[in-house]
């Protein structure tokens, strides 16, 4: 079974079948893993800020070579107040579906996803100090990690007009 | 979910014996848990109901977590068990400020068998850190938990509070309802006022201000995956050692440290006078008629230890009893207490590690201080063990005022070691 379970953030979710197969874990963004890193320069479909079904984003640097991941608005909203942010260690490295963090609300724990692979090269150290940040602005101020890449991105990826009509419909 | 590419992994292959070796029972046990991996799993079944035997928080959590990530995208799956006394925090929390970590080892610590019949006096109790977020509880076998995963769609965070109000109310518990933090309470009110029995959220109990204060019976947390939502609670029935339980969750290092992460709000308890078994029964019950629309319920199935078998289960069950798990998950903290010479020290520990460790105020040796940051920062906490030996093993020469610092981080920062599996 792929290492990979996915998570959502938003209350409203779609119930697709095309869910994905889950590995349970305690904290494996804390782990690293043994694969070595490659050197990518990701395609030219997330130079454009992207979101995923679970209602991540990413969005790619000018070189392509990094991309920002954060949450998106709808799911900061569905969440209610985060207390806790919990970031991955820099270094970590990640494959497609895999669990980097995870943030509390409420009583609730729920994971984020980062839809591609590659390595932990920075954190929201900001968020350590101020959870709450990730209501107020979790698509600009608040990102969650920045990570190279080191495979194309997996899954469906969605422009902003796409993903708005997604979280519409579900 | 895709339960069948999972599926296909985790069940036993079948019992091939033509030499005729393989005894009835291991068979029998196969056969018991492949059967719940196949019933879990089976998107035919959308209400399903499950009982554990077992009194191990390690194995009923990990039990509880496959539920979550095996059970078919659009099933409601209630799942009943009590674990032996036990402490168990939040995901993020941190058990050093939490947890009165120093009497958790109640006959093994110091080497000393007295401490079994000296209060507390309920021996051994695990410390257990859960997935789900939430604050510090304690359980025993006169708590039942209660936990419902089902679609995210149709998760609230008081949905199954509210069942399990209107099944403690059809047995008499007239008191019972859910309040604002999501828990449920018995309202402490002497007058009788109308209320509306179908709100679960107030009783002719209620007292909107001032008046006695509630009491606390149940709490909650939660655990959101993809598609699914898992609200997992406590329910006080009939604990015996409510008297004892603020000794547990009332750490000696509360004011000492000051940590990021989720802080327990505490609330007086009580319990609710109620046989388990009983409510057990009722609140099965209740579920099935809750869920009558969406299908029938599958006969209640008891799970227990031999489900370890099931690979996902000991995954998760080896995951939570490590020490990484339990220590460093705890998010970054500072702890700052009085050090000799009227100095104050404060430690920083990140991801479990000792970051930085400096002296404040009073006229503390600067090479003592060096001794001091040479033999722990960079030290992960879990690997300490006892304090004075580690400190006495690393500084050469000692003085006693590393005595005196080593039985502050021992009083403070302990690390007990229990039993492994």
């Amino acid at each position: 079974m792929a290492a990979r379970f996915s998570v959502a953030r938003a209350a409203r979710q779609l119930t697709s079948s095309a869910a994905r197969p889950q590995a349970p874990r305690a904290c494996p963004w804390q782990k690293a893993s043994s694969q070595q890193p490659r050197l990518f320069t990701v395609s030219a479909q997330v130079k454009e800020k992207k979101y995923t079904e679970d209602h991540e984003w990413i969005e790619a640097s000018a070189d392509g070579k990094t991309f920002t991941l954060g949450i998106s608005e709808y799911a900061a909203k569905a969440l209610g107040d985060v207390v806790y942010v919990e970031l991955p260690e820099v270094d970590l490295e990640v494959s497609s579906g895999e669990a980097i963090g995870a943030v509390e609300s409420v009583k609730s724990a729920s994971d984020i996803l980062s839809p591609i692979g590659g390595t932990v090269t920075e954190v929201n150290d900001a968020l350590q100090e101020k959870p709450g940040n990730l209501n107020k602005d979790p698509e600009g101020d608040s990102w969650i990690a920045k990570i190279a890449v080191t495979g194309e991105p997996e899954g469906k990826l969605m422009t902003k007009a796409e993903y708005t009509a997604f979280t519409e419909d579900a | 979910m895709a339960p069948s590419r999972g599926l296909a992994r985790l069940l036993p292959r079948p019992a091939i014996s033509n030499t005729g070796t393989y005894s009835r029972t291991m068979s029998f046990a196969r056969r018991a848990y492949s059967s719940f991996a196949e019933q879990l799993a089976n998107p035919a079944n959308r209400v399903q109901s499950y009982i554990s035997r077992s009194r191990d928080p390690f194995v009923n959590l990990s039990i509880e977590d496959y539920i979550l990530r095996a059970s078919p995208p659009d099933s409601t799956v209630l799942f009943l068990y009590t674990n032996r006394p036990c402490v168990v925090i939040g995901r993020n929390q941190n058990p050093w400020s939490e947890v009165n970590l120093g009497i958790l080892q109640a006959a093994t610590s110091r080497g000393t068998t007295a401490k079994e019949t000296e209060p507390p006096a309920i021996g051994d109790v695990h410390l257990v850190r859960r997935r789900s977020g939430g604050g510090a509880v304690f359980h025993d076998e006169g708590n039942l938990n209660w936990s419902i995963t089902c679609p995210r769609t149709e998760f609230t965070r008081d949905k199954h509070a509210e069942m399990v109000v209107r099944a403690l109310r059809k047995i008499g518990i007239e008191r019972a309802r859910v309040n604002e933090r999501h828990d449920i309470v018995l309202d402490q009110g002497h007058e009788r006022h109308p209320s509306d029995p179908q709100d679960t959220h107030r009783t002719s109990y209620t007292v909107d201000e001032g008046g006695p204060r509630p009491l606390k019976v149940s709490g909650s947390a939660y655990k959101l995956t993809r598609g699914r939502a898992l609200h997992h609670a406590t329910t006080l029935l009939a604990s015996p050692n409510l008297h004892v339980i603020p000794q547990y969750l009332h750490s000696p290092a509360r004011k000492s440290i000051q940590a990021k992460g989720v802080e327990s709000v505490s609330s007086p308890v009580a319990n609710i006078g109620l046989d388990v078994e009983m409510f057990q029964k009722r609140l099965q019950e209740e579920f099935s008629g809750m869920y009558a629309h969406q299908g029938t319920t599958t006969t209640v199935q008891t799970v227990g230890e031999e489900h370890l078998k099931i690979p996902e289960i000991r995954k998760g069950y080896n995951e939570l009893k490590t020490d990484d798990w339990m220590w460093s998950q705890t998010p970054q903290f500072n702890i700052a207490f009085e050090g000799p010479a009227r100095s104050e020290i404060d430690i920083n520990v990140h991801h479990g590690i000792i970051k930085t460790l400096e002296t404040k105020g009073g006229s503390f040796p600067d090479d003592m201080l060096h001794e001091l940051q040479t033999a722990l920062v960079g030290q992960k906490l879990q690997d300490i063990g006892d304090w004075s030996q580690c400190l006495q093993s690393r500084i050469e020469p000692w003085h006693s005022d590393y005595g005196i610092i080593a039985d502050r981080l021992e009083t403070l920062l302990p690390v007990p070691q229990f039993e492994r599996p």
